[in-house]
Protein backbone atom coordinates (compact mmCIF):
# COMPACT_ATOMS: atom_id res chain seq x y z
CA UNK A 1 0.00 0.00 0.00
CA UNK A 2 1.38 3.41 -0.91
CA UNK A 3 1.86 5.54 2.17
CA UNK A 4 2.72 2.70 4.51
CA UNK A 5 6.26 4.00 4.93
CA UNK A 6 4.97 7.44 5.77
CA UNK A 7 2.72 6.04 8.48
CA UNK A 8 5.60 4.06 9.90
CA UNK A 9 7.68 7.22 10.05
CA UNK A 10 4.89 9.03 11.85
CA UNK A 11 4.74 6.18 14.33
CA UNK A 12 8.44 6.71 15.10
CA UNK A 13 8.10 10.44 15.63
CA UNK A 14 4.94 10.08 17.76
CA UNK A 15 6.67 7.49 19.90
CA UNK A 16 9.65 9.77 20.38
CA UNK A 17 7.47 12.73 21.22
CA UNK A 18 6.17 10.97 24.29
CA UNK A 19 9.58 9.67 25.42
CA UNK A 20 11.99 11.28 27.88
CA UNK A 21 13.71 14.55 27.04
CA UNK A 22 17.39 14.10 26.17
CA UNK A 23 18.72 17.65 26.37
CA UNK A 24 19.47 20.06 29.22
CA UNK A 25 18.82 23.79 29.30
CA UNK A 26 22.42 24.79 28.99
CA UNK A 27 23.21 27.99 30.84
CA UNK A 28 21.10 26.92 33.82
CA UNK A 29 21.99 23.24 33.78
CA UNK A 30 25.37 21.71 33.06
CA UNK A 31 26.23 18.17 32.20
CA UNK A 32 29.27 16.72 33.87
CA UNK A 33 32.38 16.61 31.74
CA UNK A 34 34.55 13.54 31.43
CA UNK A 35 37.81 13.62 33.43
CA UNK A 36 39.88 13.84 30.25
CA UNK A 37 37.89 16.73 28.82
CA UNK A 38 39.97 19.36 27.05
CA UNK A 39 38.74 22.52 28.74
CA UNK A 40 40.50 25.63 29.94
CA UNK A 41 44.17 25.26 30.89
CA UNK A 42 45.44 25.32 34.45
CA UNK A 43 49.04 25.77 35.53
CA UNK A 44 50.37 24.70 38.88
CA UNK A 45 52.95 27.43 39.38
CA UNK A 46 54.82 25.63 42.16
CA UNK A 47 55.43 22.59 40.00
CA UNK A 48 56.43 24.51 36.87
CA UNK A 49 60.18 24.74 36.31
CA UNK A 50 59.91 26.98 33.23
CA UNK A 51 61.61 24.39 31.02
CA UNK A 52 59.62 25.40 27.93
CA UNK A 53 58.83 21.87 26.76
CA UNK A 54 55.16 22.77 26.41
CA UNK A 55 55.97 25.76 24.23
CA UNK A 56 58.13 23.53 22.01
CA UNK A 57 55.48 20.83 21.74
CA UNK A 58 52.82 23.25 20.56
CA UNK A 59 52.13 23.02 16.81
CA UNK A 60 50.88 26.60 16.66
CA UNK A 61 53.26 28.52 18.96
CA UNK A 62 50.42 29.30 21.33
CA UNK A 63 52.48 29.31 24.52
CA UNK A 64 54.79 32.18 25.34
CA UNK A 65 57.03 31.91 28.36
CA UNK A 66 59.17 34.56 30.02
CA UNK A 67 61.61 33.58 32.73
CA UNK A 68 64.45 35.04 34.76
CA UNK A 69 67.38 33.48 36.49
CA UNK A 70 67.18 33.96 40.25
CA UNK A 71 69.71 32.32 42.55
CA UNK A 72 70.85 29.87 39.84
CA UNK A 73 67.27 28.73 39.26
CA UNK A 74 64.88 29.58 36.47
CA UNK A 75 61.98 31.63 37.75
CA UNK A 76 58.79 31.81 35.69
CA UNK A 77 57.64 35.41 35.40
CA UNK A 78 55.04 35.19 32.68
CA UNK A 79 53.06 32.35 31.07
CA UNK A 80 50.75 33.47 28.33
CA UNK A 81 48.65 31.35 25.99
CA UNK A 82 47.26 32.75 22.76
CA UNK A 83 44.13 30.67 23.09
CA UNK A 84 42.67 32.07 19.87
CA UNK A 85 45.22 29.95 18.00
CA UNK A 86 44.96 26.91 20.25
CA UNK A 87 43.95 23.60 18.64
CA UNK A 88 43.22 21.95 22.01
CA UNK A 89 45.20 18.92 20.88
CA UNK A 90 46.76 18.36 24.30
CA UNK A 91 50.37 17.95 23.11
CA UNK A 92 51.54 20.58 25.64
CA UNK A 93 49.85 18.85 28.56
CA UNK A 94 51.33 15.55 27.39
CA UNK A 95 54.82 17.01 27.14
CA UNK A 96 54.85 18.40 30.70
CA UNK A 97 57.19 16.24 32.76
CA UNK A 98 56.26 17.88 36.07
CA UNK A 99 52.50 17.53 35.63
CA UNK A 100 52.16 21.29 36.07
CA UNK A 101 50.06 22.06 33.01
CA UNK A 102 46.61 20.49 33.00
CA UNK A 103 43.23 20.69 31.37
CA UNK A 104 40.33 21.69 33.58
CA UNK A 105 36.71 20.96 32.71
CA UNK A 106 35.77 24.62 32.34
CA UNK A 107 34.00 25.02 29.01
CA UNK A 108 32.96 28.66 29.13
CA UNK A 109 35.81 30.46 27.44
CA UNK A 110 33.76 32.83 25.33
CA UNK A 111 34.71 36.49 25.41
CA UNK A 112 33.24 39.61 23.92
CA UNK A 113 36.52 40.73 22.38
CA UNK A 114 39.26 38.85 20.63
CA UNK A 115 41.92 40.52 22.76
CA UNK A 116 40.31 39.22 25.94
CA UNK A 117 40.64 35.62 24.85
CA UNK A 118 44.35 35.45 25.69
CA UNK A 119 44.95 33.45 28.78
CA UNK A 120 47.63 34.72 31.14
CA UNK A 121 48.25 31.95 33.61
CA UNK A 122 51.19 33.62 35.39
CA UNK A 123 52.27 37.24 35.45
CA UNK A 124 54.56 38.19 38.31
CA UNK A 125 57.85 39.96 38.87
CA UNK A 126 60.95 37.97 39.67
CA UNK A 127 62.08 38.14 43.30
CA UNK A 128 65.28 39.91 44.24
CA UNK A 129 68.27 37.59 44.45
CA UNK A 130 69.13 37.02 48.11
CA UNK A 131 71.93 35.43 50.09
CA UNK A 132 69.57 33.69 52.54
CA UNK A 133 66.68 32.60 50.41
CA UNK A 134 64.86 30.40 52.97
CA UNK A 135 62.28 32.67 54.58
CA UNK A 136 62.06 35.53 52.15
CA UNK A 137 61.45 33.60 48.96
CA UNK A 138 58.83 31.37 50.48
CA UNK A 139 56.91 34.41 51.73
CA UNK A 140 57.32 36.04 48.34
CA UNK A 141 56.23 32.90 46.50
CA UNK A 142 53.05 32.75 48.56
CA UNK A 143 52.36 36.38 47.77
CA UNK A 144 53.06 35.87 44.08
CA UNK A 145 50.86 32.84 44.00
CA UNK A 146 47.97 34.89 45.34
CA UNK A 147 48.62 37.50 42.66
CA UNK A 148 48.82 34.83 39.95
CA UNK A 149 45.59 33.30 41.14
CA UNK A 150 43.78 36.59 40.73
CA UNK A 151 44.97 37.24 37.16
CA UNK A 152 42.92 34.60 35.32
CA UNK A 153 39.85 35.92 37.11
CA UNK A 154 40.24 39.15 35.20
CA UNK A 155 40.09 37.26 31.91
CA UNK A 156 36.99 35.27 32.52
CA UNK B 1 11.29 25.67 -29.81
CA UNK B 2 14.73 26.91 -28.96
CA UNK B 3 15.31 28.32 -25.50
CA UNK B 4 18.34 29.91 -23.93
CA UNK B 5 20.13 28.26 -21.05
CA UNK B 6 20.93 30.21 -17.94
CA UNK B 7 23.54 29.90 -15.22
CA UNK B 8 22.75 29.28 -11.58
CA UNK B 9 25.38 29.58 -8.89
CA UNK B 10 24.82 27.10 -6.07
CA UNK B 11 26.96 27.87 -3.05
CA UNK B 12 29.49 28.54 -1.58
CA UNK B 13 27.15 29.45 1.28
CA UNK B 14 24.24 27.17 0.45
CA UNK B 15 23.28 24.80 3.31
CA UNK B 16 22.82 21.81 1.05
CA UNK B 17 26.41 22.01 -0.20
CA UNK B 18 27.64 20.79 3.22
CA UNK B 19 30.06 23.64 3.66
CA UNK B 20 31.65 26.12 1.36
CA UNK B 21 31.36 24.12 -1.84
CA UNK B 22 30.30 25.90 -4.98
CA UNK B 23 28.81 24.43 -8.10
CA UNK B 24 27.96 26.43 -11.20
CA UNK B 25 24.96 24.94 -12.97
CA UNK B 26 24.00 25.69 -16.52
CA UNK B 27 20.28 25.00 -16.73
CA UNK B 28 17.86 24.45 -19.55
CA UNK B 29 14.60 25.02 -17.73
CA UNK B 30 15.09 22.79 -14.72
CA UNK B 31 17.42 20.34 -16.41
CA UNK B 32 21.14 20.58 -15.84
CA UNK B 33 23.11 20.94 -19.06
CA UNK B 34 26.51 21.44 -17.49
CA UNK B 35 27.75 21.41 -13.92
CA UNK B 36 31.11 22.86 -12.89
CA UNK B 37 32.18 22.19 -9.30
CA UNK B 38 34.40 24.86 -7.74
CA UNK B 39 36.17 23.58 -4.65
CA UNK B 40 38.82 25.48 -2.74
CA UNK B 41 37.00 27.89 -0.47
CA UNK B 42 38.14 26.07 2.65
CA UNK B 43 41.72 25.52 1.55
CA UNK B 44 44.06 26.03 4.49
CA UNK B 45 47.19 24.49 3.07
CA UNK B 46 47.46 21.66 5.57
CA UNK B 47 50.01 19.84 3.43
CA UNK B 48 52.24 22.90 3.38
CA UNK B 49 51.70 23.62 7.09
CA UNK B 50 52.87 20.10 7.81
CA UNK B 51 56.29 20.89 6.36
CA UNK B 52 56.89 23.43 9.13
CA UNK B 53 55.80 21.10 11.95
CA UNK B 54 57.42 18.10 13.56
CA UNK B 55 55.96 14.68 12.75
CA UNK B 56 53.87 14.60 15.93
CA UNK B 57 52.66 18.16 15.50
CA UNK B 58 51.04 17.29 12.17
CA UNK B 59 48.49 15.03 13.90
CA UNK B 60 46.15 17.82 15.10
CA UNK B 61 46.03 19.17 11.53
CA UNK B 62 44.90 15.85 10.09
CA UNK B 63 41.90 16.09 12.43
CA UNK B 64 40.81 19.12 10.54
CA UNK B 65 40.43 17.38 7.21
CA UNK B 66 37.49 15.06 7.66
CA UNK B 67 36.35 16.45 10.99
CA UNK B 68 33.37 14.11 10.92
CA UNK B 69 35.64 11.10 11.33
CA UNK B 70 38.80 12.63 12.75
CA UNK B 71 40.05 9.38 14.29
CA UNK B 72 40.35 7.83 10.84
CA UNK B 73 42.23 10.86 9.53
CA UNK B 74 44.75 10.48 12.37
CA UNK B 75 45.10 6.83 11.57
CA UNK B 76 46.12 7.21 7.93
CA UNK B 77 48.85 9.69 8.77
CA UNK B 78 50.36 7.82 11.72
CA UNK B 79 50.25 4.60 9.70
CA UNK B 80 52.36 6.25 7.01
CA UNK B 81 54.95 7.54 9.50
CA UNK B 82 55.06 4.19 11.25
CA UNK B 83 55.64 2.50 7.93
CA UNK B 84 58.43 4.95 7.18
CA UNK B 85 60.14 4.29 10.51
CA UNK B 86 59.38 0.57 10.55
CA UNK B 87 57.58 0.72 13.90
CA UNK B 88 55.76 -2.37 15.07
CA UNK B 89 52.60 -1.20 16.82
CA UNK B 90 51.62 -3.12 19.99
CA UNK B 91 48.64 -5.45 19.80
CA UNK B 92 46.48 -3.50 22.23
CA UNK B 93 47.00 -0.31 20.26
CA UNK B 94 45.73 -1.98 17.09
CA UNK B 95 42.56 -2.99 18.88
CA UNK B 96 42.06 0.46 20.41
CA UNK B 97 42.53 1.98 16.96
CA UNK B 98 39.97 -0.34 15.43
CA UNK B 99 37.44 0.41 18.18
CA UNK B 100 37.74 4.20 18.07
CA UNK B 101 38.06 4.17 14.27
CA UNK B 102 34.84 2.23 13.82
CA UNK B 103 33.06 4.46 16.35
CA UNK B 104 34.21 7.40 14.28
CA UNK B 105 32.89 5.71 11.14
CA UNK B 106 29.50 5.25 12.80
CA UNK B 107 29.42 8.93 13.79
CA UNK B 108 30.37 9.97 10.26
CA UNK B 109 27.75 7.78 8.60
CA UNK B 110 25.10 9.09 10.96
CA UNK B 111 25.84 12.57 9.67
CA UNK B 112 25.75 11.35 6.08
CA UNK B 113 22.35 9.76 6.63
CA UNK B 114 20.91 12.71 8.52
CA UNK B 115 22.29 15.33 6.17
CA UNK B 116 20.98 13.52 3.11
CA UNK B 117 17.52 13.36 4.69
CA UNK B 118 17.76 17.00 5.65
CA UNK B 119 18.81 18.08 2.16
CA UNK B 120 15.92 16.27 0.56
CA UNK B 121 13.42 17.76 2.97
CA UNK B 122 13.21 15.15 5.72
CA UNK B 123 14.70 17.38 8.38
CA UNK B 124 13.48 15.05 11.12
CA UNK B 125 16.08 12.52 10.01
CA UNK B 126 18.76 15.12 10.66
CA UNK B 127 17.67 15.68 14.25
CA UNK B 128 17.35 11.97 14.94
CA UNK B 129 20.77 10.99 13.64
CA UNK B 130 22.43 13.92 15.36
CA UNK B 131 20.87 12.99 18.66
CA UNK B 132 22.21 9.44 18.37
CA UNK B 133 25.56 10.68 17.19
CA UNK B 134 26.03 12.58 20.43
CA UNK B 135 26.12 9.27 22.29
CA UNK B 136 28.85 7.94 20.02
CA UNK B 137 30.80 11.18 20.42
CA UNK B 138 30.42 10.88 24.19
CA UNK B 139 32.43 7.67 24.04
CA UNK B 140 35.14 9.27 21.96
CA UNK B 141 35.23 12.23 24.32
CA UNK B 142 35.67 9.87 27.22
CA UNK B 143 38.74 8.44 25.47
CA UNK B 144 40.34 11.51 23.94
CA UNK B 145 38.90 14.55 25.73
CA UNK B 146 37.52 16.20 22.60
CA UNK B 147 34.24 15.86 20.79
CA UNK B 148 35.35 16.55 17.24
CA UNK B 149 39.08 17.03 16.71
CA UNK B 150 40.39 14.19 18.80
CA UNK B 151 44.17 14.16 18.12
CA UNK B 152 44.17 10.83 19.88
CA UNK B 153 46.61 8.83 17.79
CA UNK B 154 50.33 9.10 18.28
CA UNK B 155 53.16 7.80 16.17
CA UNK B 156 53.63 4.27 17.52
CA UNK B 157 50.54 4.20 19.70
CA UNK B 158 47.73 6.24 21.14
CA UNK B 159 47.70 9.16 23.58
CA UNK B 160 46.11 7.32 26.50
CA UNK B 161 44.66 3.95 27.36
CA UNK B 162 40.92 3.35 27.22
CA UNK B 163 39.35 4.34 30.56
CA UNK B 164 37.63 1.61 32.57
CA UNK B 165 34.18 3.12 32.20
CA UNK B 166 34.58 3.01 28.41
CA UNK B 167 33.89 -0.72 28.10
CA UNK B 168 30.45 -0.91 29.77
CA UNK B 169 29.40 2.36 28.13
CA UNK B 170 30.39 1.09 24.67
CA UNK B 171 28.64 -2.23 25.11
CA UNK B 172 25.52 -0.41 26.21
CA UNK B 173 25.61 1.79 23.12
CA UNK B 174 26.31 -1.15 20.81
CA UNK B 175 23.20 -2.87 22.11
CA UNK B 176 21.18 0.15 21.08
CA UNK B 177 22.64 0.46 17.59
CA UNK B 178 20.36 -2.09 15.84
CA UNK B 179 17.32 -0.24 17.20
CA UNK B 180 18.83 3.06 16.04
CA UNK B 181 19.34 1.73 12.53
CA UNK B 182 15.83 0.30 12.43
CA UNK B 183 14.54 3.69 13.45
CA UNK B 184 16.39 5.35 10.56
CA UNK B 185 14.97 2.71 8.23
CA UNK B 186 11.44 3.30 9.44
CA UNK B 187 11.82 7.04 9.41
CA UNK B 188 13.65 7.66 6.13
CA UNK B 189 14.53 4.58 4.10
CA UNK B 190 10.95 3.31 3.98
CA UNK B 191 9.49 6.72 3.28
CA UNK B 192 7.88 6.72 -0.17
CA UNK B 193 8.61 10.38 -0.83
CA UNK B 194 12.28 9.85 0.01
CA UNK B 195 12.39 6.83 -2.28
CA UNK B 196 10.75 8.76 -5.10
CA UNK B 197 13.42 11.41 -4.77
CA UNK B 198 16.39 9.05 -4.67
CA UNK B 199 15.61 5.80 -6.51
CA UNK B 200 16.96 5.67 -10.07
CA UNK B 201 18.51 9.11 -9.59
CA UNK B 202 22.18 9.86 -10.21
CA UNK B 203 23.14 6.39 -11.32
CA UNK B 204 26.85 5.58 -11.23
CA UNK B 205 27.69 2.49 -13.27
CA UNK B 206 30.39 0.21 -11.84
CA UNK B 207 32.63 0.93 -14.85
CA UNK B 208 32.40 4.69 -14.42
CA UNK B 209 32.93 4.35 -10.69
CA UNK B 210 36.16 2.47 -11.23
CA UNK B 211 37.29 4.74 -14.09
CA UNK B 212 36.86 7.80 -11.94
CA UNK B 213 38.66 6.12 -9.03
CA UNK B 214 35.71 6.47 -6.69
CA UNK B 215 35.88 4.65 -3.39
CA UNK B 216 33.99 4.06 -0.21
CA UNK B 217 30.19 3.84 -0.05
CA UNK B 218 29.97 5.91 -3.24
CA UNK B 219 31.62 3.08 -5.18
CA UNK B 220 30.09 0.22 -3.23
CA UNK B 221 26.63 1.62 -3.88
CA UNK B 222 27.23 0.60 -7.51
CA UNK B 223 27.89 -2.97 -6.44
CA UNK B 224 31.68 -2.95 -6.70
CA UNK B 225 33.01 -4.98 -3.81
CA UNK B 226 36.02 -2.91 -2.89
CA UNK B 227 36.61 -2.22 0.75
CA UNK B 228 40.23 -1.92 1.85
CA UNK B 229 39.39 -3.65 5.10
CA UNK B 230 38.59 -6.77 3.07
CA UNK B 231 40.50 -6.26 -0.16
CA UNK B 232 43.86 -5.47 1.45
CA UNK B 233 43.39 -5.84 5.20
CA UNK B 234 45.52 -3.33 7.08
CA UNK B 235 46.03 -3.26 10.84
CA UNK B 236 44.15 -6.27 12.23
CA UNK B 237 41.01 -6.20 10.10
CA UNK B 238 41.66 -9.75 8.86
CA UNK B 239 40.75 -11.02 12.33
CA UNK B 240 37.18 -9.78 12.28
CA UNK B 241 34.12 -11.32 10.77
CA UNK B 242 32.05 -8.73 8.93
CA UNK B 243 30.37 -8.17 5.61
CA UNK B 244 30.71 -5.41 3.06
CA UNK B 245 27.26 -4.03 2.22
CA UNK B 246 26.79 -3.56 -1.51
CA UNK B 247 24.24 -1.71 -3.59
CA UNK B 248 22.70 -3.01 -6.79
CA UNK B 249 21.58 -0.03 -8.87
CA UNK B 250 24.24 2.55 -8.05
CA UNK B 251 21.62 5.24 -7.46
CA UNK B 252 21.34 7.73 -4.61
CA UNK B 253 19.10 5.39 -2.66
CA UNK B 254 21.67 2.57 -2.69
CA UNK B 255 24.45 4.86 -1.59
CA UNK B 256 22.23 6.02 1.27
CA UNK B 257 21.08 2.55 2.26
CA UNK B 258 24.49 0.91 2.48
CA UNK B 259 25.65 3.53 4.96
CA UNK B 260 23.02 2.32 7.42
CA UNK B 261 24.15 -1.25 6.79
CA UNK B 262 27.76 -0.22 7.35
CA UNK B 263 26.83 1.09 10.79
CA UNK B 264 25.49 -2.36 11.59
CA UNK B 265 28.73 -3.95 10.37
CA UNK B 266 30.86 -1.51 12.35
CA UNK B 267 28.92 -2.53 15.42
CA UNK B 268 29.89 -6.16 14.74
CA UNK B 269 33.55 -5.25 14.38
CA UNK B 270 33.61 -3.25 17.63
CA UNK B 271 31.92 -6.09 19.51
CA UNK B 272 34.54 -8.56 18.35
CA UNK B 273 37.35 -6.13 19.12
CA UNK B 274 36.04 -5.56 22.64
CA UNK B 275 35.96 -9.32 23.20
CA UNK B 276 39.46 -9.91 21.86
CA UNK B 277 41.34 -6.86 23.15
CA UNK B 278 44.50 -7.96 25.00
CA UNK B 279 46.34 -6.21 27.81
CA UNK B 280 49.64 -4.57 26.99
CA UNK B 281 51.48 -1.32 26.36
CA UNK B 282 49.82 1.51 24.47
CA UNK B 283 53.01 2.85 22.94
CA UNK B 284 55.67 1.20 20.85
CA UNK B 285 59.30 2.00 21.56
CA UNK B 286 59.59 5.33 19.80
CA UNK B 287 62.42 7.85 20.30
CA UNK B 288 61.48 11.16 21.90
CA UNK B 289 62.49 13.12 18.82
CA UNK B 290 60.99 11.44 15.79
CA UNK B 291 63.49 11.45 12.96
CA UNK B 292 62.57 8.92 10.30
CA UNK B 293 65.30 7.83 7.90
CA UNK B 294 65.36 9.57 4.54
CA UNK B 295 62.82 8.00 2.23
CA UNK B 296 59.11 7.93 1.61
CA UNK B 297 56.10 5.87 2.60
CA UNK B 298 52.48 5.66 1.58
CA UNK B 299 49.81 4.12 3.76
CA UNK B 300 46.11 3.96 3.13
CA UNK B 301 43.09 3.09 5.18
CA UNK B 302 39.39 2.82 4.51
CA UNK B 303 37.89 6.00 5.92
CA UNK B 304 34.18 6.62 6.13
CA UNK B 305 34.22 8.41 2.76
CA UNK B 306 36.53 6.04 0.91
CA UNK B 307 40.21 5.20 0.56
CA UNK B 308 42.23 7.72 2.52
CA UNK B 309 45.95 7.71 1.96
CA UNK B 310 48.88 9.61 3.38
CA UNK B 311 52.20 10.00 1.61
CA UNK B 312 55.11 11.15 3.74
CA UNK B 313 58.58 12.03 2.46
CA UNK B 314 61.43 12.37 4.91
CA UNK B 315 64.84 13.92 4.44
CA UNK B 316 66.08 12.70 7.80
CA UNK B 317 65.23 15.87 9.69
CA UNK B 318 62.62 16.09 12.50
CA UNK B 319 60.16 17.73 10.11
CA UNK B 320 58.55 16.06 7.11
CA UNK B 321 59.92 17.14 3.76
CA UNK B 322 56.58 16.66 2.06
CA UNK B 323 53.20 15.32 3.12
CA UNK B 324 50.39 14.53 0.75
CA UNK B 325 46.94 13.27 1.58
CA UNK B 326 44.72 11.33 -0.78
CA UNK B 327 41.35 12.61 0.33
CA UNK B 328 38.48 10.40 -0.79
CA UNK B 329 35.85 13.18 -0.80
CA UNK B 330 37.90 15.20 -3.25
CA UNK B 331 38.40 12.33 -5.64
CA UNK B 332 34.74 11.26 -5.39
CA UNK B 333 33.81 14.81 -6.34
CA UNK B 334 35.68 14.46 -9.63
CA UNK B 335 32.74 12.65 -11.15
CA UNK B 336 30.10 15.05 -9.84
CA UNK B 337 30.09 17.39 -12.83
CA UNK B 338 29.42 14.63 -15.33
CA UNK B 339 27.03 12.84 -12.98
CA UNK B 340 24.73 15.83 -12.60
CA UNK B 341 24.25 16.36 -16.34
CA UNK B 342 20.76 15.58 -17.49
CA UNK B 343 19.20 15.57 -14.05
CA UNK B 344 16.85 18.13 -12.61
CA UNK B 345 18.02 20.88 -10.29
CA UNK B 346 16.50 19.21 -7.23
CA UNK B 347 18.27 15.96 -8.11
CA UNK B 348 21.63 17.73 -7.94
CA UNK B 349 21.05 18.24 -4.22
CA UNK B 350 20.23 14.55 -3.76
CA UNK B 351 23.28 13.47 -5.76
CA UNK B 352 25.62 15.78 -3.86
CA UNK B 353 24.25 14.57 -0.53
CA UNK B 354 24.59 10.92 -1.55
CA UNK B 355 28.31 11.33 -2.32
CA UNK B 356 28.75 12.61 1.26
CA UNK B 357 31.51 15.17 1.00
CA UNK B 358 33.19 17.04 3.81
CA UNK B 359 34.66 20.29 2.68
CA UNK B 360 37.48 20.24 5.17
CA UNK B 361 38.70 17.15 3.41
CA UNK B 362 37.97 18.26 -0.16
CA UNK B 363 39.91 21.49 0.16
CA UNK B 364 42.43 20.27 2.74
Amino acid sequence: MFGQGLLKGLQVTWGRMLSKKQTVEYPDEHIEMFPRFHGRFELDVDKCIACGLCANACPNKVIQIEKEKVDKKQYLTRYMMRIEYCLFCGLCVESCNKDALKFSNVIDMNQYRRSWVRLTLVDRPAPEPTETPEEETSAKAAKDEAAAGSTPGKEG
Amino acid sequence: MKTETYTLNLGPQHPSTHGVFRIILELDGETVVKATPVPGYLHRGIEKLAEARTYTQVIPYTDRMDYMAAMLMNWGYVAAVEKLMGIEVPERVEYIRVIVGELSRIASHQIAIGAMGGDIGALTAFTYTFRDREYVIDLLEMVSGSRMTFSYFRIGGVAADLPDEFFPATRKLLNEIPAMCDEYDDLVTGNEIFQARTKQVGIITPEMGINYSLSGPTLRGSGVNYDLRKARPYSIYDRFDFEVPLGTNGDCFDRFRIRIDEIRQSKRIIEQALDQIPEGPIMAKVPKVIKPPAGDAYAEIESSKGVYGAYVVSDGSPKPYRVHFRRPSFINLGYLGELCEGWKLADVIAILASIDIVLGEVDC
